[in-house]
């Protein structure tokens, strides 16, 4: 009898971009995928452990969801991303992770880590079926199956970003289940806040100690880039005087000038992890332009501590100013000297 | 008397004021250091306030603020639980009408708000690193043997402050030590070693903002009279200083109760001055329940259980009343 492979894939980084396409790719190639579980405590700190000081917190938590599978499958997939769009790159950190993971974690699974690399003039989805098809000539020799394998996962993954796009949230989207009613709390009118951030920091519980549901409890509807259309970020992104050469940080950038100009957002908090060399710059846009339009913006820096008390007092802090601001901005002061004497 | 109490209780001092439906001080302000046992120093607050209160004196509402607002909220029962940001902001317009800015750096946090039209529009906290709090200056002072009492006073006689790193704490240190090994003089040293705290202050938490006029300068840091020196000279402006700057807070929130209690027509959740005669016990333990490993935190008083805190996932939080009222 022959035995199902087991691929494992760390639920860390681009998995929250790209975790369909690989998912029904292996799946339909017959082998058996293994997610790591959330991040947890113990994933932090493994990957704290393994990797070197200088990465950032996401990177940290990547290593940890490896050192997790690594006893458990047979392979792991780590493509070595370098370019998913035309002229522009992925973080380099993202390219030089599996070497990063060979030097620093022992006892690993072979690696499967087929580059993803769109090239000068190449497109984000011809990369990806390049990448694959690499991969899956290392695992079986049937080339009908590897592209029909290859089809059925393009599909899933259109599908999937067709559900971020209707408005979905990204882990209702990857899990594929129906959309969920939104709480309503109150009789009065919810804020609407604008999220950006990476989303392997953003939907992940743990880095982000559970930053949308602890807005959505402050009386807050959260609103991320992922309900943007790919090509609303790009128009946005281009109106910069020079090309953002980073995809991830173009976005950012895009996304946060899109909810700038939509007005139908209350605030904007702008999510980063510390130590990410293109977002120190990608920071800076986005604080300024967001002066320029008179948004109310917030930046919160997360790294490894696990107190929540200081993210705590920003979000209440901040969700309370822009309610504060709302309520009296064409009114008389509620501080003063107008309305406290009686 | 109709009161309301406020209660700031940060990482150095717990602060506790008593203010009448006017928003005047009714007692002077108490201000006690927290030492590390938040629950004794409210406790001790409370017992200095009720020796104080004359018979016709009612509490009509009480809120807490501060990093240990969550836990003192739940010792007195309080009306209003507010972050600091927002108590400082009422605070200091509540001072000086007419404020646009407001510098506050307490014991282990600093941050600045920006105010217009007598609503906060924006402000900063400090991030990652703590440098330039109140507790360095407390450090740097008892290694140069003075009090933090005399620290201010010496800086205000430099003739010539000399620079000294101010991008980093521990760099400032060894800084300034090869200063005073090179031969200056020690106010021109002291006062240096403000500068560097305000130049550092203004880079990181002030960083594109608007520093606008009427500037208020609070918290316990703004006793130091080097420190004020040092913020007038970046900023090129007066620099005012409220009569009550180092307890702002516990006064922010204090009015912020009262408007509570007048505007809801509710009665105070203030569980009164007996607090003060009970026993609380704290004790957290380590949850088994997934790989996370939280520290709850627990709070009994006379073994029966007041709150918990300190999940990720709630499952011992939802287990009793919500702490906030």
């Amino acid at each position: 009898m022959i035995r199902i492979k087991k691929i494992g894939i760390p639920r860390a980084l681009l998995y929250y971009y790209y975790y369909p396409l690989w998912y029904e790719f292996f799946t339909r190639l017959g082998c058996e995928v293994v997610l790591s579980p959330e991040t947890n405590k113990a994933i932090l700190d493994q990957g704290i452990k393994s990797t070197l000081s200088e990465v950032c917190l996401p990177v940290k938590v990547y290593f940890g969801h490896v050192a997790y599978l690594a006893g458990r499958v047979d392979y792991l997939f780590v493509p070595r991303i370098t370019r998913v769009e035309a002229k522009e790159y992925i973080c380099p950190k993202f390219m030089g992770i599996p070497d990063m993971l060979k030097a620093r974690i022992n006892k690993l699974p072979p690696l499967i880590d087929t580059t993803v690399d769109a090239g000068k003039e190449g497109n984000p989805v011809q990369c990806w079926v390049d990448c694959l098809r690499d991969a899956g000539n290392s695992l079986t020799a049937d080339r009908k199956l590897i592209e029909d394998a290859l089809e059925a996962a393009l599909q899933a993954q259109q599908f999937f970003w067709k559900r971020l796009n209707s408005g979905l949230m990204l882990p209702d989207a990857i899990k594929g289940i129906a959309i969920p009613e939104i709480p309503v709390n109150s009789s009065s009118k919810p804020l609407r806040i604008g999220l950006i951030g990476h989303p392997y920091n953003v939907y992940d519980p743990f880095i982000s100690m559970n930053l949308i549901k602890k807005l959505q409890q402050l009386g807050a509807v959260v609103v991320t880039p992922e309900s943007l259309q790919a090509d609303e970020i790009e128009k946005e992104a281009a109106s910069l005087p020079k090309r953002m050469f980073w995809t991830l940080g173009k976005r950012m950038v895009g996304s946060a000038f899109r909810f700038f100009s939509s007005q139908k957002l209350d605030g904007v908090i702008y999510l980063t992890s510390f130590g990410c060399g293109p977002e120190a710059l990608v920071e800076e846009l986005v604080a300024r332009t967001a002066k320029h339009q008179n948004m109310p913006l917030m930046m919160l820096t997360i790294d490894e501590h696990t107190g929540e008390a200081g993210i705590n007092t920003r979000l209440e802090a901040f969700t309370e100013m822009i309610v504060w601001r709302l309520k009296y901005a064409n009114h008389i002061p509620p501080y003063g000297e107008s309305v406290h004497c009686r | 008397m109709d009161l309301f109490l406020g209660i700031d209780v940060g990482s150095v001092s717990t602060n506790l004021v008593v203010i009448d439906p006017e928003g005047e001080m009714y007692l002077s302000p108490l201000y006690l250091r927290t030492q590390g046992q938040p629950i004794k120093a409210v406790q001790q607050g409370l017992s200095l306030l009720n020796e104080r209160l004359t018979k016709k004196d009612r509490i009509c509402g009480v809120g807490t603020t501060g990093s240990a607002r969550a836990l003192a909220g739940v010792l007195v029962g309080a009306d209003l639980v507010k972050n600091e940001i927002t108590s400082h902001a009422v605070a200091a317009l509540h001072a000086v009408p007419g404020v646009q800015t407001v510098l506050e750096i307490g014991g282990q946090d600093s941050k600045i708000i920006i105010i217009k039209d007598g609503i906060v529009v924006d402000f900063a906290m400090n991030t990652v690193c703590a440098a330039g709090t109140g507790s360095f200056l407390d450090q740097q002072a008892s290694r140069l043997n003075l009090s933090i009492e005399d620290f201010g006073d010496i800086a205000l006689r430099a003739t010539n402050p000399v620079r000294i790193a101010g991008r980093c704490t521990v760099f400032a240190e060894s800084d300034m030590i090869h200063k005073q090994q090179m031969g200056y003089s020690l106010p021109d040293i002291v006062a240096g070693l403000c500068e560097a705290l305000v130049r550092n202050y203004l880079n990181n938490i002030g960083k594109g903002l608007e520093i606008r006029p009427p500037v208020v300068f609070q918290g316990g840091v703004a006793a130091n009279a080097g420190m004020r020196e040092a913020f007038k000279k970046a900023l090129q402006t007066e620099i005012i200083v409220p009569q009550h700057f180092d307890v702002m807070g516990a006064y922010g929130v204090a009015l912020l109760a009262r408007d509570h209690i007048l505007e809801h027509g509710e009665k105070t959740q203030f569980r009164g001055f007996g607090v003060t005669n009970q026993q609380f016990q704290n004790s957290s333990f380590i949850c088994q329940g997934c790989p996370n490993a939280c520290e709850v935190i627990e709070i009994k008083q006379d073994e029966s259980l007041l709150a918990r805190w300190g999940d990720r996932c709630g499952r011992w939080t939802a287990s009793k009343a919500e702490t906030s009222a």
